[in-house]
């Protein structure tokens, strides 16, 4: 049966409706407008609907909607944060078609909040953490080498 | 200046963060959901077909059959009589996934549910699946075709240059087959249509998910009986292409004849399993090839017989079939080339147009064999090549006119960036480098207007410049690059140019991204516009300012000291209406030649691009894995309009090509689509890659527009044949048939190694009824169970009226199990209920999550050392928790699945998932899901990967997760509640078959207990996956308390998905108690428990060797210190 469902979004408190097997991709994109929420697959397996829950990334196309506890952010919640971030994308060819790219942000964001490996060992350890968001324009290199530039620049 | 610029996409703000809208994005038009429903059978008449009950469903606005649409209707595609297509299925069905009926309605699930409710009657016809099938005598014909050959769509032979010559020159000669199969683009964006008819004016609206809009105006106007007027694209964000979207597909048409018998727009979004089912992939080639030199090298003739799978109906398969062939007479310069080529219907899905355009796939017979001759004549591959490179300004074999070529430097700096001749002469065991090379057009003369472009520029009275084009851009960068033509021509910031592309009322006649014509179609376009703007402003500001020496720069026209901005010009010109300054112009270009069906040789583009790509891989010997390590992809553009893109291009390009090269590939059961989702789909991972080494060569080519060549096809046709020249450096194997998976690897290394494997299954009574059984399937059981066995099942995937569904969420284990008592299933971190929910015939109508339950969610150690893992604790939190204690099973978790997962899926979840076979998950009716008369489609489809080689009976499936293989080997206890109370299981008695356990409908998993003893031992984990986060093909635990002297007590060795459950060697751990083994003695030992319990199906006898590899691997690891746990 349809229910109210509570869910605090991108800083606001708002009522959904769902039924026990609506997911949490199609309330923010049907319901909330959240259309950065991309579905590509529908079956947790390419990353394009990665949101955060309480800064955890998660695919957000898989997860039931009233099973989210904690606050959720997305591609449109992330605000100055990811200023430097998206700019790295742009300059570093991360995105193409851009279809994907929402989901690459946020997690890339959660990625930046923890300390990166130096050096060598932080290429590879950013391209295992991105595993889980296909892309299949760019051959991964800018997304890679974007998310390590402002890594460096942090530091 | 902008030309050569770095300049960022022009929308990169709004597409960084997601806010451009995508057709599915868009709210307005409020509109319907529209659903699809395919046909099950490959060939099939339609005997009946009633849309009654459908019609009557709640939401249900319109329902689509063939008798919507003139009895004759069908796509024009390439025109004549090769058009064969019907935009609904009439009278017959030829390719599982054929659309048979569409229906718009309220909610995509009621449209869904509607498409249930059709109801279709067939009678199935023998089926050609495969060419081999199609052109064997006494084959069913799909189509009549006029070549006079059965399943034969379109036959091209021919002889190019002096064959005769060539084969009189001949000294070396190599000969083979070779194999690219279908592979699938994979868009992020799945294929979608929003579609809305305005009856009053008699006008269709279509934002479209396309590269060409052109084309979807054409078919969808013929198709609908309107003008081409009355049809009208908007513009709308695309997320790839690759060839995928620059031709009508389906969906367009749908959901505009939806959209019309509703009377309300409609939206029509593939599904990803539609993406990869339905949709059209590249189209197979089986190229028999040979390759003949002279004793200098020089490469004299080839003489090709080329098959292409065409799939179920003409696409565009007789044109990509003649750009494959064209491959032999483009890149070389032999003395003759004889090919015969024949395009073969099959009742599989169509084929349509993939980036690359069939040279990918006979690039890689080309290529390869230039290596093996390389390899026969003692020379190395990059001077082969070198000496057979062709001229530049001259006319090759297939009539193309080669403007600009530096190949030669390409291949340099291949030599060079992968510091070739040093790295070839080190000679690492396992490690090898390949190259190889290609040549691709800009743009191709395939149409009538194809050598044509238009386009506008407008002026504004603010200064700003909009650029106007009919094209689309999937993600190319194709718009930023004409702003950047078009602030070059004006002398205005490219920030100060906006772009509007696709609009059917404003922009102008443009045939679209495809060919890789882009560039030189349209930025010659814009360029001429612009200029032609130009010429007028500057013609203004020569009264204004009185002078006869205007230059246009930062927004100005400038004459020495004087300057007016362009926007007061605007002003000034009589032309200007509204403040706007508009300009439309025609380029034609001079010089191609169309290829047509009556004529062998053409110069089809304008422009030839050129790229040499190097790679080192490294094989593993024991797994058969490849892993390229380093890759430099050169390239001739001529000059890059921005460098930034053209990188992106190569880079994704060469991905793309080193995916098909190693793991992708359209996996096919009787027709039907095995791996119709990414898990199935080995794709790289960013996890799989090195980083991708694009150089741009640098030059200009007087053909092209400010000097660029195309690239956007051209990345994806070397990467095949370079990776397995380098395989074949590595290990001396020499695939040919693509992918170059470790199954085919390692089965021809233990050919070279001369292993062989002895089973003995006549001294095992036990298995005997098993080897009955399978002898059976191929010789009838099979065609009886799949045709008449299935139909006494339930039937696959969501069926009947939704049911009353509830989701409890319980706080405690004993409302859990209250809850279950009464029906149910749980739910832990949710990652797999929805998914199944879509397949599952009978889904529960109670679902309850044990993921907030206190209790379930710890993970301590005791006082004993011992510790405890609650069931919901997320497989991301153990990883974390035991990467002190157990960095073995830490390390084991951060293989599973993708980081967003492992936040999510619990421990139990992982325990208990179901079998991850891709029959069982995507719409088999097999015998698991449909019932004990339904077959297991395992036994004779494609089992190489995800099967048991030991031990399986009536279902091949393996238990998937790898934490119960590596927890196994800790000798892990499971704590499960249930009605009658709580008991212990140990974990080696928890699975009682593949994916199934012990557990009863109302038993919950509360903990798992690792005791102290066995985190004190040490501990490796060993996996082969097809890609990072794959489920395992082979898997390895091993733990051992080693003594101060080295010897192995407490030993634990545990295969994963290699038997129906997490197999335990005990012999072997026996015999290795009290030992120090070394790595080579404990794969003996493994060898001969596999050789004594193996009984695998003909395609999985390979990993047998690769799990007897991944001990080997595991012991040496336990040997060193990486295994010691603390």
């Amino acid at each position: 049966m349809p229910e109210p469902t509570a869910l605090r979004v991108n800083g606001a408190e708002t009522t959904v409706t769902t039924e026990p097997r609506t997911s949490l991709a199609r309330v923010l994109r049907d319901q909330l407008r959240l259309t950065s929420v991309k579905l590509a697959c529908e079956r947790g397996e390419c990353g394009a609907c990665t949101v955060l829950v309480d800064g955890v990334p998660r695919m957000s196309c898989i997860t039931p909607a009233r099973l989210v506890r904690g606050e959720v952010v997305t591609a449109e919640g992330l605000g100055e944060e990811t200023e430097q971030l998206r700019g790295a994308f742009a300059d570093h060819g991360a995105f193409q078609c851009g279809f994907c790219t929402s989901g690459q942000l946020v997690h890339a964001a959660a990625i930046l909040r923890e300390p990166l490996p130096a050096g060598e060992d932080r290429e590879a350890y950013v391209r295992q953490r991105l595993a889980g968001n296909l892309c299949r324009c760019t051959g991964y290199n800018g997304l890679v080498d974007a998310v390590c530039a402002v890594a460096e620049r942090r530091r | 200046m902008s030309i050569g610029d770095r300049l960022r996409p022009i929308d990169w703000r709004e597409r960084s963060r997601g806010t451009v809208a995508y057709t599915a994005d868009l709210a307005a038009p409020a509109h319907l959901h529209a659903a699809v429903l395919r046909s099950p059978q490959p060939y099939a008449r339609i005997l009946d077909l009633d849309v009654s009950r459908a019609e009557r469903m709640p939401g249900v606005r319109a329902v689509l059959t063939h008798r919507d649409f003139p009895p004759d209707a069908l796509y024009v595609h390439r025109g004549g009589p090769l058009s064969d297509r019907p935009p609904l299925a009439r009278d017959v069905v030829r390719n599982v996934g054929q659309e048979v009926a569409a229906v718009a309605a309220d909610t995509r699930e009621q449209a869904e549910a509607a498409c249930r409710a059709i109801r279709v009657r067939y009678r199935p016809l023998r089926a050609p699946l495969t060419i081999a099938e199609a052109l064997a005598p006494g084959a069913r014909a799909l189509h009549e075709r006029t070549t006079g050959e059965r399943n034969v769509a379109v036959r091209w032979a021919a002889d190019w240059g002096d064959v005769a010559a060539g084969r009189a020159a001949a000294v070396y000669t190599v000969e083979g087959s070779f194999v690219y199969p279908s592979v699938s683009h994979a868009v992020m964006e799945p294929n979608t249509t929003l579609a809305a008819w305005d009856a009053d004016r008699e006008v269709l609206e279509l934002w479209t998910s396309t590269q060409a809009p052109w084309f979807i105006v054409k078919e969808v106007a013929h198709l609908l009986g309107l003008s081409r007027e009355q049809v009208i694209c908007r513009e709308v964000a695309v997320g790839g292409g690759f060839g995928a979207k620059s031709k009508i597909s389906e969906h367009e048409v749908l959901a505009a004849a939806l959209a019309r018998k509703a009377g309300i727009p409609v939206l029509l979004a593939l599904t990803r399993e539609e993406e990869f089912a339905a949709n059209k992939p590249r189209h197979r080639f089986e190229t028999h090839l040979s390759t003949s030199v002279d004793a200098d090298g020089r490469i004299r003739l080839f003489e090709a017989d080329i098959r292409v799978d065409n799939g179920a109906y003409n696409h565009m398969g007789s044109s990509v079939m003649r750009v494959g062939v064209i491959t032999l007479g483009s890149m070389y310069r032999p003395d003759g080339v004889r090919f015969d080529a024949r395009l073969v219907d099959t009742a599989t899905q169509a084929g349509g147009q993939f980036r690359g355009y069939g040279t990918p796939q006979v690039s890689l017979a080309v290529e390869s064999q230039v290596d093996e001759l390389a390899e026969r004549l003692g020379i190395d591959p990059i001077e082969l090549r070198l000496r057979n490179l062709g001229d530049e300004w001259t006319t090759t074999l297939c009539g193309y006119e080669v403007t600009t070529n530096r190949l030669g430097a390409c291949l340099e700096e291949v030599r060079t960036g992968l510091d070739w001749d040093r790295r070839r002469a080190e000679r690492v065991p396992g490690r090898g480098l390949g190259v190889a090379v290609g040549m691709h057009g800009s743009g191709a003369y395939a149409y009538d207007f194809a050598n044509r472009s238009d386009a506008a520029i407008d002026v504004y009275e603010d200064g700003r410049v909009r650029v106007r084009f009919g094209g689309a851009d999937a993600g190319t960068g194709q718009r930023t690059i004409l702003a950047q033509v078009a602030a070059h021509e004006l002398g205005v910031d490219p920030a100060d140019v906006d772009v509007l592309s696709m609009d059917g009322e404003q922009t102008p006649f443009e045939l679209g991204a495809w060919s890789s014509r882009g560039t030189h179609m349209t930025g010659s376009s814009v360029g001429q516009a612009a200029r032609e703007v130009a010429a007028t402003l500057k013609d203004l500001a020569r009264e204004k300012l009185g002078s006869r020496e205007v230059v246009l720069t930062g927004g100005h026209a400038v004459a020495g000291e004087d300057s007016v901005p362009l926007g007061d010009l605007v002003r000034l010109s009589p032309d200007s209406r509204d403040g706007v300054l508009s300009h439309e112009t025609s380029y034609v270009l001079e010089g191609t030649e169309m290829l047509t069906p009556d004529r062998d040789t053409a110069n089809l583009s304008p422009t030839y691009a050129f790229a040499a790509h190097g790679a080192e891989v490294e094989v593993d010997r024991r797994t058969g894995k490849v892993r390229v390590r380093d890759y430099v992809a050169a390239h001739d553009v001529g000059r890059a309009i921005n460098p930034t893109l053209v990188e992106g291009q190569i880079t994704g390009g060469a991905v793309m090509g080193i995916g098909a090269a190693l793991g992708e590939e359209t996996v096919r059961e009787g027709g039907r689509v095995v791996n119709s989702a990414y898990v199935n789909y080995a794709m790289p991972r960013a996890a799989d890659l090195p980083r991708i080494r694009p150089v741009i060569v640098g030059g200009s080519d007087p053909n092209g527009p400010y000097g660029a060549k195309s690239v956007g096809e051209m990345s994806i046709i070397p990467p095949g044949a370079a990776i397995v020249n380098a395989i074949h450096d590595a290990v001396g194997v020499r695939i040919r048939v693509l992918p170059a998976t470790p199954d085919k690897i390692l089965t021809a290394l233990a050919e070279q190694e001369g292993r062989v494997r002895y089973f003995g299954i006549w001294r095992r009574p036990d298995r005997w009824w098993v080897a009955l059984v399978r002898w059976a399937y191929p010789r009838g059981l099979h065609f009886v169970l799949h045709r008449w066995g299935t139909r006494f099942g339930p039937g696959v995937g969501a069926q009947g009226p939704e049911t009353t569904e509830e989701l409890l969420v319980a706080e405690s284990v004993g409302d859990a199990v209250g809850a279950l008592a009464e029906g149910g299933a749980v739910v832990g971190g949710g990652t797999d209920v929805l998914t199944e929910a879509r397949l599952h015939p009978h889904r529960p109508s109670r679902l309850v999550s044990v993921a907030e339950v206190t209790e379930l969610r710890s993970l301590w150690r005791r006082d004993d050392g011992a510790v405890e893992i609650g069931a919901a604790v997320t497989l991301a939190e153990l990883a974390a928790g035991l990467a002190d204690t157990a960095p073995a099973i830490a390390a084991a978790v951060q293989t599973i699945a993708s980081p967003q997962i492992r936040n999510a899926a619990t421990v139990g979840g992982n325990l208990v998932q179901a079998k991850r076979c891709w029959f069982f998950r995507n719409g088999f009716p097999c015998y698991k899901r449909n019932g004990a008369t339904s077959p297991c489609y395992a036994l004779l489809g494609d089992h190489r990967f995800q099967h048991a080689a030991v031990g399986a009976h009536r279902c091949q499936a393996v238990t998937p997760s790898d934490l119960a293989t590596v927890l196994s080997a800790y000798d892990a206890e499971v704590v499960v509640a249930g009605p009658a109370g709580t008991r212990t299981v140990a974990l080696a008695d928890f699975y009682t078959g593949p994916g199934e356990t012990v557990l009863g409908p109302a038993d919950v998993v509360v903990r798992l207990v690792l005791p102290a003893a066995a985190l004190r031992r040490r501990g490796v984990f060993e996996k082969l996956a097809l890609y990072t986060g794959d489920f395992s093909t082979a898997s390895v635990a091993l733990t051992a308390a080693v003594d101060d002297r080295g010897a192995w007590t407490d030993v634990r060795l545990v295969l994963g998905a290699i038997a129906p459950t997490p197999w335990r060697l005990s012999t072997v751990e026996r015999a290795l108690a009290g030992t120090t083994p070394s790595a080579a003695e404990l794969r003996r030992l493994v060898d001969a428990e596999l050789d004594r319990h193996g009984h695998p199906l003909p395609g999985n006898v390979w990993k047998l060797d690769a799990v007897a590899g991944l001990a080997e691997t595991a012991a040496e690891r336990l040997l060193t210190t990486e295994g010691v746990l603390r």
